[in-house]
């Protein structure tokens, strides 16, 4: 990017510097912000596992005698094996398939029209955001499971209802918090400014509003992934989930009496993915928060 | 006050209303899963299968259903089971004292572990001690709760050769040390996500109450630190620690399910889950509205705490 040459005028801009381009910002944040780094990788890895997985894996998620069962951690075998012979680390990296469906549906369906509804009802008001926030609060009276097994109840289950019951808490989560900014964003002396100059209510929204509230979309939505996770492989874990290879579901039932007995890479390696993807998802979020949200800004 | 307190306490009936009207037309849409496949095959005739559908009362046009069951719940007559034909509030009562003890004790944990380790930080901001536990919080909120009880159960077993009891409930007053045997290591660890969170609200609200002037004042006018940080910087956090205190009984109000798995106990979680999948609808019903009752009541309180903690909030 060219600096800005010297004019005739009385200040000698050449000693204005540039701003550097978006390789040296992007650069400069990341070195502000490691942990945000990481939690990006991370969640970049799990979205190529998610899409890829099966793919990159040494072995088919469910091939049986890869070697001898319940071998533990080695060298052709990083992750060691399970009571059926099958191949830990190739579960995993297959696994992450399903949290990413589910996560990503959830996130871009239930977050995506909470934010949606928030930003909406948050500033033109009326019946739109009477009826969100008067179904958020009976919400708030519904733990996320007590949504998902009555749901369950209804629709059997399915990757549909899993999502959805996910979905729904995450809808009403991002959606107080958008609705809020919003409102205040209204209020501000620019909004007010830009009315004063003739502006529509649609521009003073599109162009002067929203860009203030969407990044604590981004925000919202890269804590949400977690979340998201978090619910999935609980469910899982219950045996709630689909039957495919999965995090959750690899640590529960015959895998977790054989862990019991001493076995424990067959559980652990599970646990420390789901884990690490969460904490990438949180620590990315926190980050994007610091980031964007200038009160915060130290 | 006492005309905010009324008239929330009139919306409570309202919303458990609308939430068992939902549950109720839901499980019986169109399209939803049909009960009575639980108990036919392939075999079963027509006739058969009518006989079950009557038996089980779904024989009746819905609004008739509902009336019925909502005219037996309002005379305290919760109803059968389809899976047993046993009273629903028996199988309730037996399990829902085990429900209660770990929701207690998790909820218990979590708050005075996070709100102790949220002052400790706050006190002693960008210290080796603050971010020490503020790396705690971040990994306990990304750590799902299951795999912690998971821990719990392989790691002690190949250290030191040492199972925690699994399984076998003993009512507190019974025999409080076996009790307590099974159920605190557990719920400690159940806690840990909640004590996260709660610590890293309290050290916030902490940091945002300690640049107020009346904290100044309270050690010009010759306070301890101590006192300061306890009278007048804790009193005034309280509000948004209570708020998420009542988010943490709603989330662990069947998060218990996950414990309960873990460690072979039969609560209401797990009777929850085998009647969610065995379509057992009166069961479905009544948990829905009982989850509905108590979480709206909780709320209730906390926001009439308000104005206990700080006598300014006042009420229209």
């Amino acid at each position: 990017m060219a600096t800005k040459t010297a004019s005739k005028a009385a200040f000698d801009w050449a000693f204005v510097p540039a701003r550097p381009g978006w390789p040296r910002r992007m650069a400069r944040l990341a070195r502000q912000h490691p942990a945000g780094l990481f939690g990006l990788i991370v969640l970049v890895l799990f979205v190529v596992l998610g899409l890829f997985g099966e793919q990159l894996a040494p072995y088919p998620a469910d091939e049986l005698s890869t070697g001898t069962p319940l071998q533990g951690p080695s060298l052709s075998h990083p992750f060691g094996l399970n009571q059926l012979g099958q191949d830990v680390f190739s579960r995993i990296v297959s696994g992450a398939r399903i949290s990413f469906i589910i996560a990503f549906w959830a996130v871009f369906l239930g977050a995506g029209s909470g934010a949606f509804l928030g930003i909406l009802g948050g500033y033109f008001g009326r019946w739109i955001d009477y009826i969100v926030q008067r179904s958020g609060e009976a919400f708030a009276a519904f733990p996320g499971l007590v949504l998902f097994l009555m749901l369950r109840t209804a629709f059997g289950p399915n990757l549909k209802t899993i999502i959805i019951s996910i979905g729904i808490g995450a809808l009403f989560g991002g959606n107080r918090i958008l609705r809020g900014q919003t409102i205040i964003e209204r209020n501000q002396i620019y909004v007010e400014a830009a009315r004063a100059v003739g502006c529509s209510e649609w521009r003073i929204f599109m162009r002067h509003v929203l860009p203030n509230v969407l990044p604590l979309v981004v925000v919202i939505m890269s804590g949400a992934i977690g979340a998201a996770i978090l619910a999935e492989s609980g469910l899982a874990f219950l045996g709630l989930g689909p039957t495919e290879a999965s995090w959750g579901r690899d640590m529960s039932g015959t895998n977790l009496s054989i862990a019991r007995t001493g076995y424990w890479h067959v559980v652990v390696f599970p646990g420390i993915a789901i884990s690490l993807v969460v904490l990438g998802s949180n620590l990315l979020g926190d980050a994007l928060r610091d980031i964007w949200d200038p009160r915060l800004r130290k | 006050m006492r005309q905010y307190a009324l008239r929330r306490l009139a919306y409570v009936p309202l919303i458990v209303a609308v939430v068992s009207v939902l549950t109720f037309f839901t499980l019986r849409l169109p399209f939803a899963t049909d009960p009575v496949l639980q108990y036919t095959n392939q075999n079963t005739t027509q006739e058969q299968e009518d006989a079950i559908r009557a038996e089980l009362g779904l024989d009746k046009p819905v609004l008739q259903q509902f009336a019925i069951w909502i005219g037996d719940v309002l005379q305290g007559n919760l109803g059968e089971t389809f899976r047993s034909g046993q009273p629903v509030w028996p199988e309730i009562q037996r399990r829902w004292p085990v429900n209660f003890e770990i929701l207690l004790l998790s909820v218990g944990f979590s708050t005075v572990f996070g709100v102790a380790f949220g002052v400790i930080t706050a006190v002693k901001q960008n210290s080796p001690t603050d971010y020490g536990f503020r790396i705690f919080a971040v990994f306990g909120q990304s750590i799902p709760d299951f795999f912690l009880l998971i821990l719990l159960i392989v790691l002690p077993s190949i250290w030191w050769n040492y199972s925690p009891p699994v399984g076998g409930h003993v009512p507190f007053f019974k025999d409080p040390y076996d009790n307590l045997r099974l159920y605190l290591p557990p719920t400690l660890l159940l806690g840990v996500g909640g004590a996260a969170g709660m610590m890293r609200l309290t050290r916030s609200t902490l940091l945002e109450v300690f640049r107020q002037d009346y904290m100044r004042t309270a050690r010009a006018k010759g306070l301890s630190g101590r006192q300061v940080v306890v009278a007048h910087g804790l009193r005034n956090s309280l509000i948004p620690i209570v708020t998420l205190l009542g988010g943490h009984v709603t989330a662990l109000f069947f998060g218990s399910l996950i414990l309960e798995q873990v460690f072979s106990i039969n609560g209401l979680g797990q009777f929850f889950l085998v009647s969610a999948s065995t379509s057992d609808f009166p069961v479905v019903q009544f948990l829905v509205l009982y989850s509905a009752v108590a979480i709206m009541t909780m709320n209730l309180l906390i926001d009439l705490s308000y104005a206990v903690i700080d006598p300014r909030v006042k009420y229209r």
